[in-house]
């Protein structure tokens, strides 16, 4: 953008534009608040962005180099009397680690096999065509690989936030059209639904009639299962006499728990799967059509027609905090101070590891349990080119799991139990991998709003969680608005465009913009484009 | 505020929307007349189609729009095929307004129907489109229907059609009737192997549902087929009763044509299972001789032949049927092998759903059709529990057990001559099966739950003795020019008034009459009412 000053001041600055913030600067803007939003990488979302082929390349490469440490520069003459100086220190670096790809993307050219139609299923081996690792840097903008692999669960409060505040007329969503896991090595389809029990043909009516007798009295939440809560869920299934299959379904797919969560979480967790049922199809789940990147990026742009100002490669060095321990202003990367009333910055305190990583393969969802004791269990998601992520022929997996040890220890495992990799030697009917990244990244699940002795009025946003869903992200920025404007209402629904009254009487296309027509504001305007947004 | 979007107030935005509306009201009514006087006219023109459509496309439901526009297109000669396709994807658009109506389907089934080069695939998939959105919409079914008959869709292709719609939803009545219509057009034997996987896919739908309706209803009709009940014609001499159909009959006695005149047991019936004439005086003077008597039935080309022997007053002859076809038909080796077998699923199921009444409906069907003196027991038990489970619906079960207590009683009956019928103390609600009955002249019907004689008990017409003891009887229509009957006992139930008793005074060797526990006893003088209205009861207890 262009090299202007931006305003000195501002209601709300928010730096990094992954999910909670995005929210948070939608819901500020949304009331009318001056919102400032920076993000210092050159694209939105952080560490829940979508990249292409290329881009992730590049970022792969920016994590590779060391991260140079940032010149202290002498800021005191932008103090005001009181005032005290807080530096802000990255440690992006460390929320992603251990990163590695393949072999295959260091060769020279090798020519990779082709997964087939529908890689895990491994179904026809008709269309076998070859795809180079050139091939895919050719066309590495028909990718958009998230960072992180997570699926909005149709009843969740990422859904009901999207419907709510109308941010969901930016985007286009798929319906994940199976639940599958694995199992005696074999990869079964999850009966969930009801037409899907009725399909099911792995199942006896027997089962049929258990399983859905069982989950339509979690439905319930009855009495005989409050007496069950002092025992874990794996238990608890087993005490219901449903069988080997319907016990695996449960606590792996349905449940998506392990073996020694309690009860009451167990069947929470199973109650929510349900809810979430047959709202938009027989899946629980939704997907984004462009990869997840692009939900951060619809609440940028809710937040941009309500005025919020965006300023991406651009960055706050610290913070000026006075004697009440508030912070009063920011100095940004450029050394311009901007007073505002409240600071809300991501985190990048690492505490715990989760790991994710790409493999290049109808959208499914596939919950592998431990393969062995000491492993993790394994979030998996398959994703076709319908939901614009990937190259036509190709699929592209994610792989997600509670790390233990390194992302390839924990994954390979799986990946080559699988797909048909050059580790594998066997020439069968597995898909075979084009390409592979595995890496760890922080999990965000632990990182409070407030405290970290941080001014009151700086809140932490945390980065991506482990969680399939996105509910941990929107009540952390549910929470901040509130910390932040207890008064109003979070994201009510934005008005249709043509309800919205210009300023007739003020000619200029920003009025009421405090005079400032530097083009940083943009209000009311719905043609603005996010810049990251492809197409 | 500073900032602050400023967006236009709810009464704003009312009053655009009622100026919006009141603009369209204007240009509606403007263009209808406009279409209506030149219908007047006579007028058909391109501007009068293009008056009605625009018209319909903001309201299909306009009949005397679409009849206008018949008019106008078969009045059209040139391009007729390029005008009736523009008219289908006219009418795509109409359909979106209003998926279900009426006009926009007729008019596709007459433009379809008229097209010279019909695209039945587009109609085809057009159905789809529409069955995926509203899988119920049953004006696209009508439709649907109409164009695989038209392109000739093979009936296998169309069972896959159900298949594909039952699999995404399998609680859809017109999925599943639908398949009651195709299969027997494939296979019009019922045979079992075919059976065997549709019983596989109907089970599958009720035990992974088992309170849905849809399926259990598929089940019975696939169960029943092949079992219809045999409908048994006796005949029975007596002063003369005929078992039959209905009227167009014909006596013939000796060889000698008789004109009489047959009535059905109670002038309420047109319909009757059961004809009496009185022969003419003198026809049969000397019970010495041997009679033949025979009865055509004319209408349906058949007749019957009983011979009154030396010395005897009756004669009866029915049909060869045996006790277990009276009231179904004689099942073939493998069609019980299937019924043992699916009365073992539903058993399956009733133990995981012991309460669910679908489930012991059918049980109860299934053993009624394998073996229903064998079962009377567990039938009585699974009636006892679908009384408490759906207590809404308690007397319909009370009436069909009572049909089937009935049935039992009948069959057990050694032979169809016995003249005493005893059914007492088996909670009967309903009487039915009367004309399985004629012969009998000793009828217990005590300590029962029936609240009324029905016409139809007039045809016991041997009857002598009735026992009715502890019931609920208020009603006795049913006691009806019985000529033989001498003996009422009717002691506590709920006779109440003096006319209630009126029909026993068609009945003339009424000798007997108990009414002791009965209101109408408490009424006053009315002792001498009885003897007015029953002048040849000798015995009567109030």
């Amino acid at each position: 953008m262009a090299a202007e000053d931006l305003p000195s001041e501002f209601d709300v600055v928010i730096l990094g534009t992954g999910l909670a913030e995005s929210v948070v600067a939608a819901a500020c803007s949304r009331v009318g608040q001056r919102v400032l939003h920076l993000d210092r990488n050159s694209y939105y979302a952080a560490n829940w962005a979508s990249f292409t082929f290329n881009g992730l390349l590049t970022w792969i490469q920016q994590h590779h180099e060391e991260s140079q440490p940032e010149e202290v520069q002498d800021w005191s003459s932008l103090l005001e009397e009181g005032e005290e100086l807080i530096y802000l220190s990255y440690s992006d670096s460390t929320s992603i680690s251990n990163l590695q790809q393949t072999a295959d993307s260091e060769g020279v050219e090798p020519t990779a096999d082709l997964p087939r139609p529908s890689a895990i299923q491994g179904q026809s081996e008709a269309s076998r065509k070859k795809i180079s690792y050139a091939q895919l840097v050719k066309e590495g903008r028909q990718f958009n690989i998230d960072l992180v692999s997570k699926l909005m669960f149709s009843r969740g409060s990422l859904v009901d936030l999207l419907i709510k505040s109308n941010v969901s007329r930016y985007a286009e969503f798929k319906n994940v059209t199976r639940i599958l896991t694995y199992r005696h090595g074999n990869v079964e389809q999850v009966p969930c639904s009801r037409a899907d029990v009725f399909a099911s043909r792995q199942l006896s009516v027997v089962e049929k009639r258990k399983l859905m007798r069982f989950l339509t009295s979690c439905l319930e939440e009855t009495e005989e299962q409050q007496g069950e809560m002092n025992i874990v869920f794996s238990l608890f299934l087993c005490d219901q006499q449903l069988g080997d299959n319907l016990e695996h379904f449960l606590l792996h797919s349905i449940a998506m728990v392990t073996e020694d969560t309690p009860t009451e979480v167990g069947l929470a967790s199973t109650r929510h799967f349900l809810r979430c049922l047959g709202r938009y199809g027989n899946t629980p789940f939704l997907f984004p059509v462009y990869g997840l990147g692009e939900i951060p990026q619809c609440f940028c742009r809710m937040s941009a027609v309500f005025g919020g100002v965006y300023c991406l490669r651009h960055s706050v060095r610290c913070l000026l905090v006075d004697k009440d321990n508030r912070c009063k202003a920011v100095i940004d990367s450029r050394g311009q101070r901007i007073s505002c009333s409240h600071f809300v910055v991501d985190s990048s305190f690492s505490l715990m590891n989760f790991v994710s990583s790409c493999l290049p393969p109808q959208v499914s969802m596939v919950t592998v349990p431990p393969i062995a004791a000491g492993f993790p269990v394994v979030m998996m998601v398959e994703l076709c080119s319908s939901t614009m992520t990937c190259l036509p022929g190709t699929y592209l997996v994610h792989l997600t799991c509670q790390s233990v040890g390194s992302a390839f220890d924990d994954l390979s495992p799986v990946v080559t139990k699988m797909f048909h990799t050059p580790e594998t030697d066997d020439q069968e009917t597995r898909p075979s991998v084009l390409w592979c990244l595995y890496f760890n990244m922080a999990d965000g699940l632990d990182v409070e709003v407030e405290g970290h002795n941080l001014p009151s009025n700086v809140y932490l946003c945390s980065g991506p969680d482990g969680h399939l869903g996105h509910d941990h992200a929107i009540r952390q920025a549910q929470l901040i608005f509130q910390k932040i404007l207890p008064e109003e209402d979070f994201c009510p629904p934005a008005p249709n465009p043509e309800d919205v009254l210009y300023d007739g009487e003020s000619l200029l296309p920003t009025g009421g913009g405090g005079g400032d027509n530097s083009g940083w504001g943009e209000k009311g305007e719905e043609t603005k484009e996010n810049p990251q947004t492809e197409e | 505020q500073h900032g602050r979007v400023k967006i236009k107030s709810t009464a704003q935005q009312e009053e655009e929307k009622r100026k919006e509306r009141e603009k369209k009201l204007k240009i509606y009514i403007a263009a209808r007349d406009a279409c209506f006087s030149k219908r007047k006219e006579g007028i058909c023109d391109d501007e009068a189609l293009q008056l009605t459509q625009q018209l319909l496309s903001s309201n299909p439901d306009f009949a005397t729009l679409w009849n206008y526009r018949r008019e106008i297109l078969m009045h059209l000669e040139d391009e007729v095929q390029k005008i009736y396709e523009a008219e289908l994807s006219f009418l795509e658009s109409c359909l979106k307004v209003n998926p279900k109506s009426y006009g926009s389907w007729h008019h596709r089934g007459w433009v379809s129907a008229r097209l010279p080069q019909p695209d039945w695939a587009r109609e085809l998939s057009l159905c789809d489109r529409c069955l995926s959105l509203d899988d119920r919409n049953f004006h696209c079914w009508d439709y649907r229907r109409m164009v695989v008959k038209m392109s000739g869709v093979p009936v296998d292709q169309e069972l896959g059609f159900t298949d594909h719609l039952i699999g995404s939803n399998f609680s859809n009545y017109s999925s599943w009737h639908y398949r009651s219509t195709l299969l027997p057009l494939l296979h019009p034997e019922s045979p079992e192997p075919l059976c065997l996987s549709e019983y596989e896919l109907v089970q599958n739908a009720f035990f992974t549902d088992p309170n849905d309706q849809s399926a259990w209803f598929y089940y019975r009709w696939l169960l029943g087929r092949g079992i219809t009940k045999l409908v048994t014609c006796g005949a029975l001499f007596l002063s003369l009763v005929f078992q039959a159909q209905s009227v167009g009959l014909l006596l013939v006695l000796d060889g000698q044509p008789q004109r009489v005149e047959w009535r059905s047991v109670h002038p309420r019936f047109k319909h009757s299972p059961v004809w009496i004439c009185d022969l003419p005086p003198g026809t049969i003077s000397d019970i010495t001789n041997e009679h033949n008597l025979t009865v055509h039935w004319t209408e349906k080309h058949t007749h019957r032949d009983c011979a009154l022997y030396t010395g005897r007053t009756e004669s009866y002859c029915r049909d060869s049927a045996t006790d277990q076809e009276l009231f179904r038909s004689e099942l073939s080796v493998e069609k019980t092998s299937v019924l043992q077998s699916e009365l073992q699923s539903c058993n399956q199921l009733q133990e995981l759903e012991p309460l669910n009444k679908w489930c012991l409906l059918t049980i109860i069907l299934l053993m009624r059709a394998l073996d229903p003196l064998g079962y009377e027991k567990e039938t009585l038990a699974h009636f006892q529990t679908l009384k408490e489970v759906d207590s809404m619906r308690s007397a319909y079960y009370s009436d069909l057990c009572s049909k089937f207590m009935i049935e039992n009683t009948i069959l057990k009956m050694e032979y169809a001559e016995v003249r005493v019928f005893s059914i007492s103390d088996k909670n009967l609600t309903t009487l039915c099966h009367l004309d399985q009955l004629l012969l009998v002249t000793h009828i217990n019907l005590s300590s029962n739950q029936l609240q009324r004689l029905p016409p139809q008990f007039a045809m016991l017409q041997c009857l002598e003795v009735l026992e009715a003891d502890n019931n609920n009887i208020e009603n006795l229509e049913g006691l009806f020019c019985l000529s033989k009957l001498e003996e009422i006992n009717l002691k506590n139930n709920n006779i109440s008034t003096l006319a209630d008793l009126q029909p026993l005074a068609s009945c003339p060797k009424i000798k007997r009459l108990d009414l002791r526990g009965n209101p109408v006893t408490q009424m006053a003088k009315i002792e001498a009412e009885l003897a007015e209205l029953l002048p040849s009861v000798t015995d009567i207890l109030l």
